[in-house]
């Protein structure tokens, strides 16, 4: 022991008065966190205890709201108890009844849902939501938002513009469904300036929300040639779902695209628009793409192929690819009797191949 | 000085360095998860998930379950697994030659028939006997795949070869999932941006003790049994604590084979699941982020906190030694594979801090803690124990308390999973018996597993299921 | 009419109860598609009213399980946020009766389960 305290700077940290000073602070460091919980446990449960209270309470308003039976003018005030009155203050039950309004009114159209705005509004529950709207934390700010719109509040539209292409992502796909909440398909012109770019959570967002509204013609093809990709994939998204004919040769220029995905999403959206020449431009495209986009070529041509592109199909079941011959008898299969009797000769060639022919046959059965 | 005063003092800097190390590994931990995990729960907070369950635009997904010799709870498991919220969805159960009645129930219940099946085999697997469907038009989404057995990985290749849909998510089949599991690993592969997401993991939570019915999880307790519960810390620990935060630094090497999804085009890319290791689930994610680094394509492996899988953990030291023995193998073996990657700056963190932490802490630590264990005996025998030796070992010891009582604390603050007052009082307790009771015997079943490894006996070892006892019933 | 509700969330479920008890029927519900068809086999509804994305079994298999072993007598209703064709033509392939799709008006709910009560009548 002597020769290690001579020698050893060891000695200074293991000293024992500093072991027992370490020690001592974790012993601490335990209690405290010991307490800490039991106590933070102890708000916690009380305040669930409360939650089950204020979800009956704010059950019972809502219930009342959807089902009110009379003439709704804006001045009429759905009767509310001085209880509810009093509790609106309280942070907690507030936050409830808005989460729980937010959901009914998400559930439910026609007068019912008109009913539970009026109930929002004369309960002046709005004010909170801007109030929010300034708060320095994001997570509070979209929620804002989203609240706004869910409960259709379009007075505060401007309020929510700017926020569009706000630096934080959360934010601006709050507000971004904000506007075409608001203006339907015309609410999408924040494409025009939008630098961010949109992931696909957010489009897959967009498009269901439009897809409750009623379409509207808007013009497209600016977004085609946007420099921000994510615009034009959510345009060839558009194009597809609503079936948009006219904008099929803006697409075709989508086909020479530099980037990968706009090309895949061109391909993908010829499945829903096309004429007699496109699979004829599709095929031109084909031994220039890789393996994945050559797949989605093969794929579209299922549903927009006709027999004139049996040939092409037919030397690609020499490829040695396995997925591809299979997506080219699946298509020939589909393309019509023609195809189908073209692959009754191939099958013999090979045993794989003779194994795809009776599954492609087995799923035209089915 | 002495030769023994010379190895005494060099053990003992050693022991403050191991605990020094591992102490900052905690503190990095404890900060980077509560960041992460913060921003996780507040980013989804207001999400409506259920959105995606039926969008066009959702990606296409394969659920892919390999049982083997699951007959007892098989038919409710697939059943809870159809009804996942989840549109664009496959479901895929590969009966790994099971010698139970496994396949006939299936049959049987689902009203399969033999379909003829071009399977495109991309991964080479043990040939298929048969490709099941259903005729039922509302269980045209599970395909029923016999094959000859060849373990987990190799049901898994099977499974890769028939999946036609972009993503799998992968599934044991006796697993406890939420309803709204596939939605929620579905959404940060929808996030991706700059950065491809080749992989998400999600936590997987102790099932034991909670009341399960027809495959859905009822009620949540905390196990009753000491091994389970201790478990159950563990899990905590481990998910909610260090996943989330090496998610947070992208240096996650781990998603566990019981639940978690992948970009298929990326999983065959690197050649699918490797059937000669014990440790498969490490070692793909392992190659899969190697891949990408050797590619430069810049990557992403997401974790989601949510409790969205239940698993039944071993609940004797046999079965508990077994699993804790194939994981040290499958450790071994992943690290082996990949030693190229060990400092090299070229895999970045992946290279510079994932694995020389995995290689330091995960494999080295039983290593180092038993060689620590053996000299304090030594010394204390020679006589050359000093009380400054004695403290180290026990403020190491409460680091770990303290560290497992943060857990508890993530857990309380976040997802509160156990209601009841007293099993708070209980984790705690765990917490400061693991040290004593558990810890010991986890680390003599690595020492064991790096001593099977170096006689080179691979297998799995058979884990007898305990099933979800009590308050199970089994309907079908 | 007596009428089989099944939807799992509390609110909805509550709402849709109370409507149709105040058209007049008897409403039984159910929070889960396990429960919806036990109660269905042993109280026999006349008009199955399901939600899809449910706990245990989905919507689509309890249109499948009635129309088996009601194949006439037992319309059944689909209430769902899944508005997507795909899913709505599913539905009907099965053998739905009538999709509604969320958001959706108790007004229009109520004219919609008249249709399947008059039927009967005649």
């Amino acid at each position: 022991m002597l020769l290690l305290k001579l020698f050893s700077p060891l000695a200074f940290f293991i000293s024992l008065r500093t072991i027992g000073v370490v020690i001592l602070v974790f012993t601490n460091l335990i209690v405290c966190l010991l307490i800490f919980m039991l106590i933070y446990m102890y708000f916690r449960s009380k305040r669930e205890k409360n939650q089950v209270n204020y979800k009956l309470i704010s059950d019972l308003l809502i219930h009342k709201a959807v089902f009110y039976d009379g003439i709704m003018l804006p001045e009429t005030l759905i009767p509310v108890t001085k209880r509810v009155k009093k509790l609106i203050d309280n942070k907690y039950f507030r936050n409830r009844l808005t989460d729980e309004l937010v959901v009914a009114k998400k559930n439910i159209t026609g007068t019912s849902a008109e009913n539970l705005k009026h109930l929002y509004q004369q309960l002046n529950l709005e004010q909170y939501a801007l109030k929010n709207l300034k708060s320095r934390y994001w997570h509070i700010k979209a929620k804002a938002i989203q609240e706004l719109y869910l409960m259709e509040l379009k007075e505060y539209e401007f309020e929510l513009y700017p926020f569009a292409n706000d630096k934080n992502e959360l934010i601006r796909m709050e507000a971004q469904v904000a506007l075409v909440q608001f203006n339907g398909f015309e609410g999408l012109l924040f494409l025009d300036d939008i630098t961010y770019s949109i992931s696909e959570w957010q489009q897959i967002k967009l498009l269901q929300k439009l897809s409750n509204l009623p379409p509207v013609h808007v013009s497209i093809d600016s977004w085609l040639k946007s420099s921000n990709i994510s615009v034009v994939i959510f345009a060839l998204k558009l194009i597809r779902n609503y079936h948009r004919f006219e904008l099929h040769d803006a697409v075709l220029q989508c086909l020479d695209h530099p980037d990968p995905e706009v090309r895949l999403q061109a391909i993908n959206c010829f499945s829903e628009i096309y004429t007699d020449e496109t699979s004829i431009h599709l095929i031109s495209r084909f031994w220039r793409e890789g393996l994945k986009h050559q797949l989605a070529i093969i794929k579209a041509l299922q549903n927009i192929g006709s027999e004139n592109d049996n040939p092409f199909l037919l030397t690609l079941l020499h490829n040695d690819n396995y997925e591809m011959k299979l997506f080219a008898a699946r298509a020939l299969a589909r393309s019509g009797k023609k195809g189908l009797a073209s692959l009754n000769d191939y099958g013999s060639y090979d045993n794989k191949l003779n194994d795809i022919i009776i599954q492609v046959k087995g799923e035209l059965a089915a | 000085m002495n030769w023994q005063a010379f190895v005494f003092d060099g053990f003992t800097y050693l022991m403050m360095l191991y605990a020094f190390s591992l102490m900052s590994f905690y503190v990095f931990i404890g900060i980077f998860s509560v960041g992460e995990t913060r921003n996780y729960i507040r980013r989804n907070s207001f999400t409506d998930y259920r959105m995606l369950a039926s969008a066009i635009d959702a990606p296409s997904i394969t659920v892919l379950a390999p049982a083997h010799n699951e007959g007892l709870t098989i038919i409710e498991n697939v059943r809870s697994l159809l009804s996942l919220n989840y549109m664009h969805i496959e479901v895929i159960v590969i009966n790994d030659g099971s010698t139970d009645d496994s396949l006939e129930k299936l049959i049987k219940a689902y009203d399969l028939y033999k379909t003829d099946y071009f399977i495109n085999e991309q991964l080479p697997t043990q040939p298929v006997i048969a490709v099941y469907k259903s005729r039922n038009l509302v269980y045209r989404k599970l395909i029923v795949v016999d094959k000859v057995k060849g373990g987990k990985a190799d049901a898994l290749n099977v499974g890769i070869n028939i999946s036609h849909h972009d993503y799998l998510v992968i599934i044991d089949v006796d697993c406890v999932l939420e309803q709204d599991a596939i939605l929620k690993l579905a959404k940060p592969f929808l996030e991706q941006t700059d950065k491809r997401v080749i992989a998400a993991g999600g936590v997987l939570r102790i099932a034991n003790g909670c009341e399960v019915e027809g495959g859905r999880l009822v009620k949540i307790y905390l196990p009753e049994q000491f091994l389970p519960r201790i478990q159950t810390l563990e899990y905590i620990r481990s998910f909610l604590l260090s996943r989330m935060a090496w998610t947070r630094l992208n240096g996650l090497l781990l998603i566990s084979g019981a639940f978690g999804s992948f970009d298929k085009e990326i999983v065959i890319k690197c050649g699918g699941y490797n059937n000669k290791t014990v440790g498969e689930d490490m070692e793909l994610l392992v190659r899969m982020r190697r891949y990408m680094e050797e590619q430069k394509e810049p990557y992403k492996v997401s974790f989601i906190p949510d409790p969205l899988c239940w698993t039944e953990a071993p609940a004797t030291y046999k079965t508990l030694g077994i699993q804790r023995n194939r994981w040290t193998r499958g450790t071994i073996e992943t690290l082996q594979n990949h030693k190229k990657m060990f400092f090299n700056p070229k895999y970045h963190i992946l290279g510079l801090v994932s694995y020389p932490y995995w290689a330091f802490f995960e494999f080295g630590g039983p290593i180092i803690e038993t060689i620590g264990y053996f000299m304090f005996i030594v010394f204390c025998v020679v006589g050359m124990i000093s009380w400054s030796v004695f403290f180290i070992m026990i403020s190491i010891f409460s680091i770990g308390v303290l560290y497992s009582l943060f857990a508890i604390l993530m857990e309380v603050l976040t997802y509160n999973q156990y209601k009841q007052k007293r099993d708070l009082l209980r984790l705690a307790l765990v917490a400061v018996a693991e040290p004593f009771v558990f810890h010991p015997f986890v680390v003599f079943s690595a020492i064991k597993g790096n001593f099977d490894f170096l006689m080179k006996r691979h297998n799995w070892g058979n884990m007898t299921r305990q099933g979800f006892t009590h308050r199970h019933k089994t309907k079908s | 009419m007596k009428i089989l509700v099944a939807e799992d969330d509390e609110l909805m479920l509550k709402m849709l109860e109370f409507r149709l008890r105040k058209d007049g029927h008897e409403v039984i519900v159910t929070h889960d598609g396990r429960e919806a068809l036990a109660k269905i086999n042993e109280l026999i509804p006349d008009l199955v009213i399901t939600d899809i994305m449910m706990p245990y079994l989905s919507g689509l298999e309890i249109i499948g399980a009635v129309k088996k072993s009601y194949p006439n007598t037992m319309p059944v209703i689909i209430i769902s946020g899944m508005g997507q064709e795909s899913v709505v033509l599913e539905a009907f392939q099965l053998g739905a009766d009538d999709y509604i799709t969320k958001p959706f008006s108790p007004n229009e709910l109520s004219v919609r389960v008249k249709r399947f009560d008059k039927a009967i009548i005649l």
